[in-house]
């Protein structure tokens, strides 16, 4: 049995993992200690859905908690690439750094960016990922023996 | 307000003013350590407290399992977002995550416990080590014990954390036995799918079978039910894994199917985004500036 007492441990057990992973990821300012603090919340929201599934007697919570886990690992691959990223063109993980993508007229996160470590411009265009056109044979290098007869 | 909320209000001042003495300093200075160990003893006295919520229905021992799991996660928690160092961050937050399958586990989720673990303590924490790894040889930096509005933040944080106690409190209170909504459908013979009433078609006479009850019927299909013991009886004697599988593949096929193209399509994008390309060279940049177009033209293929 699972009665509303039980329940109601997994809600506060929950709440407050999402809470602490929410000042986490507002308080620290290194990028990859802000993911793991995302993580955390979808962690705290993962236990209150097992949680709401087993009093509800469905598997709805667990199949929905298997889908955050899926979108969980998806998100870490993609974050960590664009922390990766990031890090070659600044050689810091502080996320201070980028304060000039936020919107215009919003004050600084920091309250002087000097503090921050000097940001190193790395010269050179813009480089964004590119793929080829579906479709369209990619350029590769044909070997001899590939080649059409005449 | 009654004693609970008293008691709410006080775990949730003393577990914020704990954490935002062990948060970083707002500037980089060092904090000491009579204010780090106040912080701690202020955070570990909020968890303890934090136990007079938890009420126990059960038998003893899952109750004493309840208490350790939960009192580690939030605690380990609590020291991820307060560690200096990145790679004891993620420690602590595989601890968490073993913690959270211990909770799984007591609440019946087998499965999803091993998984948990697997996944997240297995494959993204390693993940995790690895980047901080690549991207923090040299020591701890200066932006790991400097913290971005550590006041704010924890006043936010635990301001929510108090809405949703005190929402809490507020369905526990009153009877006491809050019964969930979906009615118990006690024989498989319910499960019967119900041929489309007329009164889709005519706005004729509500059938008896219809209504909320035919609703929740025809939505809740007999493999989404929990095999536990408040199930029919045919549900009781499938295994755990067989009946999760059964609900994954009928009920949610299509959720599944969208989570796997999901994981293709950032595995993809992953690999586009963090391969590294060739360094520009300062002979290509003239080239670019010169205006050089076949220069330009070989060299965008080549970064490509």
């Amino acid at each position: 049995m699972f009665p509303f007492d039980l329940l109601a441990n997994y809600l506060i057990v929950g709440a407050a993992l999402m809470a602490i992973g929410m000042v986490g990821f507002l308080a620290r300012r290194n990028l990859i200690v802000m993911f793991l603090s995302a993580e955390m919340m979808l962690q705290g929201v993962a236990v209150t859905l097992v949680g709401f599934g087993r009093f509800h007697g469905n598997w709805t919570g667990q199949v929905f908690t298997i889908i955050i886990l899926t979108v969980a690992a998806s998100e870490a691959a993609i974050a960590l690439a664009l922390v990766l990223v990031l890090f070659k063109r600044r050689s810091s993980l502080d996320v201070s750094l980028w304060n000039d993508l936020r919107e215009p007229g919003l004050p600084l996160s920091v309250e002087n960016p000097d503090e921050a470590e000097a940001p190193e411009i790395v010269p050179g265009p813009e480089s964004y990922p590119h793929l080829t056109v579906a479709g369209i044979e990619p350029p590769h290098p044909r070997q001899p023996w590939e080649r059409p007869r005449d | 307000m009654n004693r609970d909320q008293w008691l709410a209000t006080c775990v949730i001042f003393l577990g914020g003013l704990g954490t935002w003495l062990l948060l970083p300093h707002k500037h980089g200075k060092i904090k000491a350590r009579l204010t780090q160990g106040c912080g701690a003893a202020l955070s570990i006295l909020a968890l303890l407290l934090l136990s007079a919520f938890y009420t126990s229905p059960g038998p003893f021992l899952p109750n004493v399992f309840f208490w350790v799991f939960a009192t580690s996660a939030v605690g380990s928690g609590i020291l991820t977002i307060t560690s200096r160092n990145p790679v004891y961050s993620a420690l602590w937050f595989a601890s968490v995550v073993l913690s959270t399958s211990g909770l799984f586990l007591l609440a019946g989720a087998s499965f999803l416990a091993a998984g948990t673990i697997i996944v997240y303590a297995g494959a993204i924490i390693v993940t995790f080590l690895f980047v901080i790894m690549l991207a923090q040889s040299e020591g701890q930096a200066l932006y790991d014990r400097m913290a971005r509005a550590p006041g704010a933040a924890t006043l936010s944080g635990f301001a929510l954390l108090w809405a949703v106690f005190y929402a809490l409190l507020m369905v526990r209170s009153p009877g006491g036995d809050f019964k969930p909504v979906v009615p118990r459908l006690t024989s498989a013979s319910e499960f019967v799918k119900p041929t489309l009433p007329g009164n889709f078609k005519n706005s004729g006479p509500v059938l008896p079978g219809s209504g909320p009850a035919f609703v929740l019927a025809s939505a809740i299909r007999p493999t989404a039910l929990l095999a536990d013991d408040r199930a029919p009886a045919p549900k009781k004697s499938v295994p755990h894994v067989a009946a999760l599988g059964a609900t994954l593949f009928t009920d949610h096929l299509i959720a599944v199917e969208v989570a796997g193209t999901l994981l293709f399509i950032a595995l993809v994008g992953a690999i586009s985004m963090a391969t590294p390309r060739t360094p520009i060279r300062p002979v290509d940049r003239e080239a670019i500036s010169a205006g050089d177009p076949a220069q330009a033209r070989a060299l965008a293929n080549m970064t490509n």
